[in-house]
């Protein structure tokens, strides 16, 4: 029983460090460079990347909050509710795309190509989603209010906006750390996408149907 | 009976105080076992829910945060020389990379022996077992 569990708990390590890499952003070198000048330019230059796309997170999180502040409110309640299920699914998710990308790759190309660009655009726009989310729920265990007065005490960092805004600055900030940043963000990654799919992006709805024979 | 016992047992809620008042009246709600001071707690004692204050909109925050990574990215930016196209080679790069690592993955699954494209298969259908697997359990946060 206890070598079983072991078991377990090593395969699920195993199945995170795969995924993990898997999930974590292309071109990002987590070996610590060596501290020469083009090492150092080389540094600089990815951290403008990572700052330029840093605006466009904060203007795509600003955008889909307005849009659907509710289902991002309700993605990041589960989240923080159950994040152990959403690592999970995050994780089995992940895989999933990629072992449901190599199979369509198998296929023939007028079949696997178009299979392939649905996948790729369910997959982004799960990751995006799953991401704001993530931003939303760290802001709210970070800067959220905990008591009614608190709340209306404050002036500015009260909302969903707020909270996603402040959750975006801090992954931020903690994504230009060389090699720490890239892990954190695999692993928002992966919590991002495990609770958009948990919630059905937020609107709670079951995925499947439950079937039941018709009452005569 | 008294006349306010009786109007209070014919309209509760609109003679709500009378309860307060009259032993009577509780000590037959109480032979009754049904619960006589029951009200309901004051909004201020209940945890604060998610939705509240969700819908504000501190737009001087949101303008704040978004000039100053703007800016933090443009300097950053001049200082390095980053062309802003090369933002969008990276992204790219990355999406292109994947491509090749699954076409690269298919092509050796293609060349493989049978037993292991059977293995794959095998892997295939118990990831996505598990995957619907977890898709069928209802969330459990409390509604927002």
């Amino acid at each position: 029983m206890g070598r079983g569990r072991g078991l377990l708990v090593l395969a699920i390590v195993a199945a995170m460090l795969v995924t993990a890499s898997i999930a974590m952003p292309a071109g990002i070198d987590v070996r610590p460079g060596d501290f020469t000048l083009a090492g150092g330019l080389a540094m600089l230059q990815r951290t403008a990347v990572i700052l330029s796309l840093l605006f466009v997170w904060l203007i795509a999180a600003v955008v889909v909050t307005l849009m659907s502040g509710r289902e991002v409110r309700y993605s990041s309640v589960e989240l923080r509710a159950s994040a152990l299920h959403c690592f999970a699914l995050g994780l089995v998710a992940i895989t999933s795309f990629v072992l449901t990308a190599i199979v369509f790759s198998y296929f023939p190309s007028v079949i696997g190509v178009p299979l392939l660009i649905a996948l790729a655009v369910f997959a982004i726009v799960t990751k995006i989603y799953g991401a704001i989310a993530v931003f939303h729920a760290l802001g709210t265990v970070v800067a959220g209010a905990r008591s009614r007065e608190a709340l209306e005490r404050r002036r500015w960092l009260r909302g969903d906006l707020a909270m996603v805004v402040i959750g975006v600055l801090l992954l931020g900030a903690i994504r230009l750390i060389p090699v720490v940043g890239a892990i954190v963000w695999a692993l928002m990654s992966v919590f991002g996408v495990g609770t958009a799919l948990a919630t059905k992006f937020g609107r709670r709805e079951p995925w499947f149907l439950a079937w039941r024979p018709a009452e005569s | 009976m008294k006349d306010a016992c009786q109007l209070y047992l014919e309209e509760p809620e609109a003679h709500a105080g009378h309860l307060a008042v009259c032993e009577h009246c509780r000590a037959l709600f109480d032979t009754l076992g049904l619960q006589v001071d029951v009200q309901p707690p004051p909004a201020g004692a209940l945890p604060l829910a998610p939705w509240e204050g969700a819908s504000h909109r501190p737009w001087p925050l949101v303008a704040g945060g978004a000039l100053l990574v703007l800016i933090v990215a443009v300097a950053v930016c001049v200082w390095a020389g980053v062309p802003p196209l090369r933002v969008v080679q990276s992204s790219f790069r990355a999406m292109t990379s994947a491509r090749t690592t699954i076409s690269s993955a298919a092509e050796a699954l293609r060349q493989a022996s049978t037993i292991w494209q059977i293995a794959f298969g095998l892997l295939f259908i118990a990831v996505n077992t598990a995957l619907v697997v977890l898709l069928r359990r209802a969330p459990r946060g409390i509604n927002g």
